[in-house]
């Protein structure tokens, strides 16, 4: 395929296009992209997938603008996968993160997109996992992928990166009751933007905060640099992440965690793909055979139980 | 109410009623601001005021009536008429043309390049030198502006706030090396910061040193300039960007605090430089609500400044210019402009402003021509000269509807302030984007209306002219001005002491970290001819450049068109399309170049998802190749440029250039929407542009039309 080469050469274009291949919700483009991830798998490059999740409004678009123009100033070359929710009501979305990324925009060593999120779990899109195969694949040295923080995001979006980062905003300590136990499993950096001006204080005693809390989670040693102080309008901190992230990079390549990671992703990947053929085709079969109406009406009708319904019309189904 | 006055009422409701087939209660009209406009208002409207005060007189407290006892009675308001374009020789030319057919006063509009802070020569402002004013580059340019224009005698009115230290450094020169001492200049500097983060966009620094300048500049004026206007606080921006009244007159009123907290923390005492603040408010179509905005504007500033402890009388009032709704103008049928222009004027009038701008007919297309600002000019000397509205102080006093109207006016705003102020002022509230996006809000909500038929704009949604006039318009090129600023910055730098100019700004970045008053150092540094561009720089070494975050509105728009066909027509359309394509249609909406004016783009961006379009915005000042690399690496099928300062012969070329530059085989439409002279249209087609959009378009049509043409373009091999 001319466009595997035209990836592997890095041009714009051609990696445009190929993002969109995987996010089309069409049966043609799909297979076609496939066959194309498939190729691409076996052409890694030597990307790490960084995360960065949090609430609206902790400033996480400004931050990326901000840790990326320090990266592309180092010359690494950076992809920007960016994640919008779409409207429930109209489904259709405007998509304007890049406005807060005004440098590393027009910086010709970046790549960024930005991707409806569909309405789909936890913000991530379909695809996102494939467009940083494609990004891997043209060369680029950090993609970092952006989703807005809510709920269960952050879990499905620890999944496709091999660290994950949490933004949070000072004065934010209220939502430290609400980040309990799951959310400091998946996180591997805490970054307490806004670190300038007046917010100075409150943002150094929202990282203590974080500290402490995450003390009763998480072995000590391994809490070392975990909480984070930058300010992104200041540019102030950036040096921190970067060490931070190939700190623990290097760390866990060498205890094989790195690996480790990686194969429990391409296990779960391999799961969530398997099950989706499975859902599409079994509802597939389920509205083609309509009877549950049928059974629905029996049902109502008291000429059997909802249970004995639900277990004719599956054996039915999976026949 | 006596039982006679009862009686009278309740026949003349049986009346109504009868007339109607409704019932009284039921009839009466929402305006924009949110107040119901009954059918008739009586002498019982005028009770419980809180603001207005019934019987008060012109010229004093609370001074709803005017600012003077005689009004026009004693001199009329100032006809001046706001102008500037391509180079100082030809404003010049201009300006002194207008002097002699009766203007009064001058109105200087720069380009956006001298708004922002850029030279003629920056790479940046490729498209827009000269474009939608006068290119200012370097004190000579200023003196050439002002030739033959004794600066002791002419009050001279600068719309300028980014730049505008610079600015009136170089206004202050030229005054001086014209033999006028800085005491003898009168005029205004508009200076308002905080409504270019809330609209227009063309600010330079972020919101805090801005306001230190603004701060600067009203202390040395107060203490060097008496004749000199420090600020005219703007709502009129906030209008032409979509701000209902009340919206306008809160928020401009908060401005005018934020400003007055400022000048104080300088340790000047308010009566210093209170008098010397002045307004500038929009007048739109609205006719009786912008007679009540003025007048409760009046009503509340004095409230307002007597709560802030001003003892001076001057102190207390506002004295404003206005000019009629840019907005208002369409591009369809241009005559009927005249009309509304003529009635925004009288409205103006009967609100009792100090100075007044009409808008000429052709602006909704381009700048005007000789031809245009003379009709423009004429609307005034005809209503100060044939009509009669000069002859009485506010005749509309005592009028049952425009008293209430006032009274309701000022309540509204007046609760919008008390939240402002709860929020800790206007700078918070501007930089957590909160006003900004308020009146986004309101301009959807208004475009909604036009597009859905609920607001007739006659030769628009209604009455269309089945013959659409062609009308001649002012072509700059800009071009030849960039060429003509760059050889004489190109010969003031050859000529001048670069050490003394690299000492004097270098005094000025050290001026910036030490927090002292930036005019003074910046005087010296125009005086040794350091430009425009250089002055910014110097300071931005110390500020920064800033960058606004963009927050956007969704929903508002669609909520007008619940089951309205044409808009499902386009939702089921873009359904189609996302069934056949695997993705929804996707759209850049951009603008380029250093025009700020993102209402339009806003208001593209909102509706156009509200149908379903994914819709990617881009940063504010890109250059045609960033937006074509956005719009590459985002592969959107189409790119909307929204153009508002004519640069658009310059960037959307460049633009179309950058795309094939990066992909040959890029298939991207480019569609152009906003103010865009028939003359250009050919050039834009020729240069491939798919589809022009002008002022009054209709969104649900537009966006039906950009989804058809990127099917058809899909569709080719």
């Amino acid at each position: 395929m001319d466009l595997i080469d035209n990836i592997l050469k890095g041009e714009r274009a051609a990696i445009a296009k190929a993002i969109t291949l995987v996010e089309s919700s069409k049966d043609s483009d799909q297979q076609i992209s496939r066959q194309m991830i498939s190729e691409l798998i076996k052409k890694p490059g030597k990307s790490i997938r960084v995360g960065f999740s949090g609430p609206p409004g902790v400033g996480k678009s400004t931050f990326i603008e901000s840790f990326g123009s320090y990266l592309v100033g180092q010359n690494y070359k950076l992809g920007i996968l960016a994640i919008d929710p779409s409207s429930q009501i109209t489904g259709g979305s405007i998509l304007g993160d890049k406005t807060r990324m005004v440098e590393i925009s027009k910086n010709p060593n970046t790549f960024i997109r930005s991707t409806p999120s569909r309405g789909s779990l936890g913000g991530i899109s379909m695809g996102t996992r494939e467009a940083s195969i494609i990004l891997d694949a043209a060369g680029y040295d950090f993609i970092f992928i952006e989703t807005v923080g809510v709920g269960q995001s952050e879990i499905v979006a620890s999944n496709l990166v091999d660290i994950f980062t949490l933004i949070i905003g000072p004065g934010s300590g209220d939502e430290l009751q609400g980040i309990k136990k799951g959310i400091t499993e998946y996180a591997d950096i805490f970054i307490v933007n806004k670190n300038d001006g007046e917010l100075k204080i409150e943002a150094s005693k929202t990282a203590s905060d974080y500290k402490s809390a995450l003390s009763y989670y998480k072995k000590i040693d391994e809490l070392e640099n975990q909480v984070l102080l930058v300010s992104a309008i200041e540019q102030t901190g950036m040096e921190d992440v970067i060490k931070t992230i190939n700190q623990i990079i290097d760390q866990n390549k060498l205890k094989g965690i790195f690996e480790e990671r990686r194969a429990n992703q391409l296990e779960y990947w391999i799961e969530e793909e398997v099950k989706n053929i499975i859902a599409t085709g079994i509802t597939k079969r389920l509205s083609s055979k309509g009877n549950i109406s049928k059974y629905s009406e029996k049902v109502m009708k008291n000429e059997m139980s909802m249970f004995e319904a639900v277990e004719t019309i599956t054996k039915d189904t999976l026949k | 109410m006596t039982n006679k006055s009862n009686n009278g009422f309740n026949t003349w409701q049986k009346s109504f009623e009868k007339e109607t087939k409704k019932k009284f209660s039921d009839v009466k009209s929402e305006t924009d601001e949110g107040i119901d406009i009954k059918p008739v208002y009586t002498k019982d409207d005028l009770e419980n005021f809180t603001f207005v005060e019934n019987n008060s007189l012109p010229g004093q407290w609370p001074y709803t009536r005017g600012p003077k006892a005689s009004m026009y009675t004693n001199r009329p308001w100032t006809i001046r008429q706001y102008a500037g374009f391509s180079t100082a020789e030809e404003s010049n030319e201009f300006y002194k043309k207008n002097l002699e057919s009766g203007q009064k006063g001058l109105s200087v509009a720069f380009d956006l390049p001298t708004h922002r802070g850029y030279d003629s020569d920056d790479d940046l402002v490729m498209g827009d030198v000269g474009k939608a004013g006068v290119a200012i580059d370097t004190v000579e340019d200023m003196k050439i502006l002002f030739n033959n224009i004794p600066l002791d005698q002419m009050s001279v009115s600068m719309t300028m706030n980014g730049a505008v230290l610079p600015v009136l450094a170089s206004f202050i020169v030229a005054g001086e090396e014209q033999g006028v001492d800085r005491s003898l200049l009168s005029g205004t500097i508009q200076n308002d910061i905080l409504k270019e983060f809330m609209v227009r966009n063309t600010y330079i620094y972020p919101p805090e040193p801005s306001m230190k300048i603004v701060a600067d500049i009203i202390e040395f004026t107060s203490k060097e300039m008496p004749k000199f206007n420090s600020i005219s606080i703007s709502g009129y921006h906030m209008q032409e960007a979509g701000a209902d009244n009340v919206l306008e007159l809160a928020y401009t009123l908060a401005d005018g605090m934020e400003y007055v907290r400022a000048a104080m923390s300088k340790d000047l005492d308010v009566d210093d430089f209170a008098p010397r603040l002045s307004f500038f408010f929009a007048i739109g179509t609205d006719f009786f609500m912008e007679i009540a905005k003025l007048r409760a504007a009046r009503t509340l500033w004095a409230k307002i400044m007597k709560n802030f402890g001003a003892k001076n009388e001057r102190s207390l009032i506002l004295r404003t210019h206005c000019q009629t709704s840019g907005v208002s103008l369409t591009e369809k049928d241009p005559y009927n402009n005249i009309i509304r222009t003529s009635y925004e004027a009288l409205s103006a009038i009967l609100g009792g402003t100090q100075s007044l701008h009409t808008n000429s007919f052709d602006e909704a297309i381009a700048l005007p021509t000789d031809e245009s600002a003379r009709i423009a000019r004429n609307t005034q000397l005809i209503l100060q000269n044939e009509t009669g509205v000069t002859k009485t102080v506010d005749p509309l006093a005592g009028s049952y509807f425009v008293e209430n109207l006032t009274e309701e006016l000022s309540k509204k705003a007046w609760d919008i302030i008390t939240e402002i102020e709860e929020l800790g002022g206007m700078t918070k509230a501007v930089k957590a984007g909160i006003p900004k996006l308020k009146i986004e809000e309101s301009a959807t909500k208004k475009q909604a209306k036009v597009d859905s038929g609920s607001r007739v704009v006659v030769g628009v949604n209604k009455y269309k002219n089945p013959k659409e006039p062609s009308v001649d318009v002012r072509v700059i090129d800009n071009n030849r001005v960039r060429d003509d600023q760059i050889k004489k910055i190109q010969a003031i730098k050859k000529s001048r002491d670069i050490t003394a100019v690299e000492k004097a700004l270098d005094k000025l970045t050290n001026a910036a970290k030490d927090e002292t008053n930036l005019l003074a150092p910046c005087i010296e540094a125009i005086k040794l001819r350091a430009t425009v561009g250089e002055v910014s720089k110097a300071l931005e070494q110390v500020y920064g450049r800033h960058f606004a975050k963009s927050l956007s509105v969704s929903g508002v728009y669609g909520k007008h068109f619940e089951g309205d066909q044409e808009f499902m027509k386009v939702e089921n359309k873009i359904k189609e399309f996302e069934n056949l394509n695997g993705r929804r249609p996707r759209i850049l909406v951009v603008k380029m170049g250093q025009d700020g004016h993102d209402r339009g783009a806003k208001i593209v961006a909102t509706s156009f998802a509200d149908m379903g379009f994914d819709v990617d915005m881009g940063p504010l000042f890109q250059s045609p190749r960033d937006v074509a690399k956005d719009a590459i690496e985002n592969d959107v099928h189409a790119i909307g440029v929204s153009t508002l300062a004519a640069g658009h012969k310059t960037l959307v070329p460049e633009l179309i250039k950058g795309l094939k530059e990066i992909d040959p085989n890029s298939k991207i439409i480019v569609f152009v929407g906003g103010i865009i002279p028939e003359q250009d249209y050919e050039f834009l087609y020729e240069n491939n542009v798919s589809a022009i959009f002008g002022p009054g378009s209709n969104i649900i049509e537009s966006a039906e039309k950009v989804i058809d043409l990127i099917t058809d373009n899909l569709s080719k091999v």
